[in-house]
């Protein structure tokens, strides 16, 4: 036998090849998707958006560095997930929140949500949605304050003005209760510009507000492969079928889809791997639940928006969904029951 | 609209050599054959130590129904018996034959057009007929079963990358190819027969067409995808035909039978050669002067490096593949014999293969979009690690064919292949089903 002592050639397992994908790449790919929002964020409000995204973002990538160094580890940030949980975490706040509150935010859907759950792929929901309803639950004045759009017509210096609001929300302009969510909730429909709502210039999160900015990032998602086009289609059309239906007007339909973060969320949160189901079936009743349930929240809750809240509950669900609905092999060839019929008959004798 | 089966992956086809035409590789003075060529019992050596061979001489005699002869590919003198490691990583006795370059050979007697079904598969079986595509498994066994059969399917499809050597026998010995799928096509006694090719290899499907026709036999165009060529794809793509679950493709009256194999089979039942001799493509970016040869058995991968490797250097190698880069073998050193089943050795560099990191499964589900078979290999990889079968059987393990479709969407470099390889032969071992 020839006991080959010049083995140097690697001997891994078939495949040998792979595609050119990695994970770095799909997160750089959302990272990119959000470029619009970030720009429409910034156009709207000034360089305190950005300031706000940077502290996020840092702040996200922090907490996972320091909790792979607390782990003793290797550390993960490098794939950039954190950037990616960071961007949509800020995009999901008002434009003028103090400094202190994408800190917390950033560091409870890392340390909370992500890592002490395993990290990437392993989160239990969105850690940026999560983060979300933590920061309205800890700070709900803060979190409902919509400042106004900048009036640019004031001269550049308005882009730095916002930054007087990173220590107190006080003396803000803001359009609290009357987003367009609020006005649609009470029928006055007087009050709603589809333009406005469509470029943006309404009252809501920094991220939400501008539908264009959101669909040229998603349609940007959708060709690079990076998500299931099935999951907005289907959540973004149901949102709208459900409500045509309860309401039983045709009017209610479009300011609902084009307000309240439901294109940032059906989109970009959604459709978060870690928390959307792995079959095609199961991405259907996954994507109309959601439809359902932030419909129901918007017509019967007590608050006007509820995307944030169907896709917390639907990622709860979605372990539940994939465990009944898995994918048949080629071929399947279902089981024969074993019938009982001699015996019923035998009973009913 | 071009026919084809449900998901599967796109990876580049990198066929580098689809313009080389057949050549006779030089055979080395030392060749050594293998007597476990197939699938199945290993043949049983007949010849002793100093004993003289012609080309076609019997060196080891099949053992059982399910194996195949193996013959001596040069005239020469058996010198020895080794234990060699194979491509395969099995260590297999080999039939180490010293050439002395007259080739001469030793025929069987020719059949003519009016043989029987039964002389056909007989002959199949003497010649030591096995499936070429690079599963080895033998052909009578094929061309004797035990379910009515209505359809032949050869498979031209060779989605593998870099391999072309099918693509050269169809466009360069399309003749001798089609007249051993009519002869395929009597020992089973089918009426239908398709050849299915993928349309990058246009030139085959337009210089075949008018061949076949006159024969009876359909030419089917197919959208080029990987894995094509896995039989119960290849069914479903061009007869819509489903094979069931763990089922096989006589369940729904099919035989599949791959290009070079039909051809092999022509040389058999038409010329009286037994099978000791292939095509084989040489590829890859470790080698300068690759191509498509017609190489005898028993050549060391050594010998076929040192022939095509030009200026390009050993130590540029990372792997060496038997195979195609999908499914084929790594091996370990250059000391493998070729066999009936190497449709291809692939010399790979840097620019063809990379040793990826692994990193956490991101649970993007690309995997369960990929597979062909319906397996949802993440959840297959994570019953396994917990040492659960009965899951890994669950989310579809025994259905899997290896093809590697999920390990190479993966964005997180799992390998997603070893875990369903390992889901299956632990399966095997305690019984699940």
């Amino acid at each position: 036998m020839i006991m080959s002592d010049n083995i140097k050639f690697s001997v891994s397992s078939s495949p040998h090849i792979t595609s050119g994908n990695s994970t770095r790449r799909i997160m750089l790919d959302v990272v990119i998707a959000l470029i619009p929002a970030m720009i429409a964020a910034v156009l709207l409000y000034g360089f305190y958006s950005l300031f706000l995204i940077a502290l996020s973002v840092g702040s996200c990538v922090l907490a996972e560095f320091l909790f792979n160094k607390i782990k003793k580890e290797e550390t993960t940030v490098g794939d950039c997930s954190a950037v990616v949980s960071g961007v949509i975490l800020a995009l999901n706040l008002p434009p003028a929140v103090p400094f202190y509150v994408p800190i917390f935010g950033g560091f409870f859907a890392m340390m909370i949500v992500k890592m002490l759950f395993g990290g990437l792929g392993r989160n239990f929901a969105n850690p940026a949605i999560t983060a979300r309803i933590f920061l309205m639950l800890a700070w709900t004045g803060i979190m409902t304050k919509f400042v106004k759009p900048i009036d640019l017509s004031k001269g550049f210096s308005e882009m730095f003005s916002y930054f007087k609001f990173a220590f107190t929300t006080n003396g803000m302009d803001v359009v609290t209760g009357a987003t367009p969510l609020s006005y649609i909730k009470a029928g006055a429909f007087e009050h709603i510009d589809l333009t406005d709502m469509f470029l943006g210039r309404i009252g809501g999160s920094m991220g939400e507000v501008s539908a264009l900015a959101l669909l040229i990032g998603g349609a940007y998602l959708v060709v690079r492969k990076v998500i299931d086009w099935k999951i907005p289609a289907i959540y973004i059309g149901s949102v709208a079928l459900f409500t045509l239906a309860f309401k039983g007007n045709i009017d209610y339909v479009l300011p609902s889809l084009l307000g309240g973060g439901l294109i940032f969320g059906a989109f970009f949160m959604a459709t978060d791997y870690a928390t959307s189901p792995n079959t095609p079936i199961g991405v259907v009743v996954y994507a109309l639940g959601l439809g359902l349930l932030t419909t129901l929240f918007r017509i019967y809750g007590s608050m006007d928006e509820g995307v944030s809240f169907a896709i917390l509950i639907m990622n709860i669900l979605v372990p539940l969904i994939d465990k009944f609905i898995i994918r048949r092999p080629f071929g399947y060839v279902p089981k024969k029951r074993e019938r009982k019929p001699k015996k019923i008959k035998e009973e009913t004798k | 609209m071009i026919k084809t089966f449900r998901r599967g992956i796109h990876p580049s086809s990198n066929k580098l050599t689809s313009d080389s035409s057949l050549t006779i590789f030089p055979t080395p003075r030392i060749v050594r054959i293998p007597i476990s060529q197939h699938i199945g019992a290993p043949a049983e050596i007949k010849v002793n130590i100093g004993d003289a061979v012609l080309a076609g001489s019997l060196l080891a005699e099949a053992k059982g129904f399910v194996s195949a002869n193996i013959y001596s590919s040069v005239s020469g003198t058996v010198k020895k018996f080794e234990s060699i490691v194979n491509a395969q990583g099995n260590s297999v006795m080999h039939v180490v034959i010293e050439n002395d370059g007259k080739y001469d050979a030793v025929n069987f007697e020719p059949l003519d057009k009016d043989a029987s079904k039964e002389e056909i598969v007989a002959r199949i079986r003497l010649a030591g007929i096995v499936g070429m595509g690079g599963a080895t498994f033998p052909t009578h066994v094929k061309l004797s079963p035990s379910k009515p059969v209505d359809t032949l399917i050869i498979n031209g499809a060779e989605c593998e990358p870099y391999i072309t050597c099918d693509h050269r026998i169809m466009l360069e010995r399309g003749e001798e190819f089609v007249e051993g799928v009519a002869i395929l096509k009597t020992a089973l006694g089918v009426e239908r027969a398709f050849i299915g090719i993928e349309t990058n290899k246009k030139d085959a499907i337009e210089y075949l067409s008018n061949i076949a026709k006159e024969r009876g036999i359909e030419i089917v165009p197919l959208r080029p995808k990987y894995p094509q060529g896995a039989e119960k794809q290849l069914i479903y793509a061009v007869t819509k035909r489903k094979v069931p679950a763990g089922g096989l493709p006589m369940d729904v009256g099919v035989v599949v039978d791959n290009v070079h194999t039909a051809y092999s089979v022509f040389r058999a039942v038409r010329l009286g050669e037994p099978l000791y001799m292939r095509a084989m493509t040489v590829s890859g970016h470790g080698v300068e002067n690759g191509g498509n040869f017609l190489v005898r058995n028993g050549v060391s991968y050594r010998e076929i490096f040192e022939h095509t490797k030009g200026n390009k250097k050993e130590e540029d190698l990372i792997k060496v593949i038997s195979g195609g880069p999908m499914m084929g073998f790594a091996v370990s050193s250059l000391d493998a014999s070729t066999t009936k089943g190497t449709s291809s050795i692939l010399f790979a560099t840097k620019e063809d293969v990379k040793t990826e990191k692994i990193t956490a499964c991101i649970n993007c589900a690309r995997c369960v979009g990929a597979c062909p078979m319906g397996v949802m290999p993440m959840y297959v990889e994570r019953s396994v690690d917990i040492g659960d079968i009965k899951g890994a059987v669950k989310y579809g393990a025994n259905n899997c064919i290896e093809c590697g479709s999920c390990a190479y969407v993966c964005p997180a470099k799992r390998p997603l292949v070893t875990s369903c390889r390992l889901a299956k032969k632990l399966a095997r071992e305690k019984g699940v089903k």
